[in-house]
């Protein structure tokens, strides 16, 4: 929606390896990423982000039992043009190809996630994450915490005060079905970033949006990026 | 010069001009290559313009043609006049199409399963997913890497779902 009018997009080409919309109504250009209009009548309009999620469709029907999930067209999935589950692995290999001058912090599409805390945006590599989860953080003034999911896939991330008080959250390794404990009430939350037992049972924490990403485009689109480092773990 | 040397070499930049505003975007906003701002300012701009000017193109080669055709007494000079008018009235057609969705076509009228009917996603695949007014969707990547962008109303707002 932009000023009170419904929009439709179209592919409509490629910049710099992220792609163009093309909306309906104006002919207007879109950049994927960002939201923001590029080219056209409405140059300069922004898309506004809607928070979701990336989850494994394990983990996501396990919270939303009577949610919906998006038919493949059946004529192309006939014709076998759907990608693979292998895609990643696949996409990973290719080439990048851009006019900006790349950051050589990381190989170009080394997969991070992306967050932004008040224009304060930071980068952690998912192999980090997957060394150790949870990351307890600070962004964007904003105590955070980000985890990843029982089936090593899926990610989140929350805002890590409950009533004025900034939490140390562990993740239970030992466990099929994901949960952590705070380390000041003890209380065992779930993924989706509720207490469900414990002092403080009920309470939710805030969620942040995560942007599953290649290094190379998050950091054209967040030059001011800062790093997640390991450290010597 | 003789005035059909001078129509040929007309015919001949009209045929160019519209030749040009189709394939200079489609070589600009080319996967796997890089763009710089300029670059997609040109692009949009021809692309946004190739409609009205392939179909100017267009009417005055269908004019000069005939007036060629006319003049010409010469079998393959006759002939001959067929391609320009074949490359413009292929130029008019290309500048009404998307070449990104002939690749990746759209999805047209977007249908959505219930999750006990659900047999075409794996437990490990991934989904983007939204929640919006108690009402949860869900978008396999490997369909979304596909079509690329799908729009959808969720929970009475309308989303674009974009990957």
């Amino acid at each position: 929606m932009v000023n009170g009018r419904q929009l439709h997009f179209h592919l409509a080409g490629i910049n710099n390896q992220n792609f163009i919309m093309r909306d309906e109504e104006t002919g207007s250009w879109w950049q994927q990423v960002s939201g923001e209009c590029i080219q056209g009548a409405l140059k300069g309009a922004k898309l506004k982000p809607i928070l979701h999620d990336e989850l494994t469709f394990a983990v996501w029907k396990r919270e939303n039992p009577n949610g919906r999930v998006l038919r493949p067209d059946p004529k192309i999935l006939q014709a076998g043009e759907y990608e693979s589950a292998d895609w990643e692995q696949k996409v990973g290999k290719m080439p990048v190809r851009v006019s900006q001058e790349l950051d050589n912090t990381f190989e170009p599409r080394t997969l991070i996630i992306g967050i932004n805390v008040n224009g304060e945006t930071k980068a952690y590599p998912i192999s980090a994450l997957e060394k150790q989860s949870p990351i307890i953080d600070k962004l964007g003034g904003r105590e955070i915490v980000v985890v990843l999911g029982d089936d090593k896939k899926s990610v989140r991330a929350f805002e890590r005060t409950v009533d004025g008080r900034a939490l140390e959250f562990f993740v239970r390794p030992d466990v099929s079905q994901f949960e952590m404990t705070d380390a000041e009430t003890g209380s065992v939350w779930d993924f989706t970033g509720k207490a469900v037992s414990g002092e403080l049972a009920g309470k939710q924490l805030t969620k942040i949006s995560v942007l599953k990403e290649y290094w190379f485009d998050w950091k054209t689109y967040n030059p001011n990026t800062r790093i997640y480092n390991l450290g010597n773990l | 010069m003789r005035s059909k040397t001078v129509l040929w070499l007309a015919l001949l930049s009209v045929v160019v001009t519209a030749f040009l505003f189709i394939f200079v975007p489609v070589w600009l906003i080319k996967p796997f290559s890089p763009q710089t701002p300029g670059d997609l300012a040109t692009a949009f701009a021809l692309k946004s313009w190739s409609p009205v000017v392939t179909e100017l193109a267009a009417i005055l080669t269908v004019g000069m043609t005939v007036w060629l055709w006319r003049n010409s007494k010469r079998g393959w000079s006759k002939a001959i006049l067929i391609v320009p008018l074949f490359i413009v009235m292929g130029c008019v057609w290309f500048a009404r199409q998307n070449h990104f969705e002939w690749m990746f076509n759209p999805l047209a009228n977007s249908t959505y399963a219930k999750i006990d009917q659900t047999d075409f996603v794996d437990d490990d695949d991934m989904l983007m997913t939204v929640e919006i007014n108690g009402e949860s969707a869900a978008y396999p990547i490997r369909q979304m890497a596909y079509h690329h962008v799908v729009g959808d109303i969720v929970g009475g707002v309308p989303v674009a779902a974009t990957y």
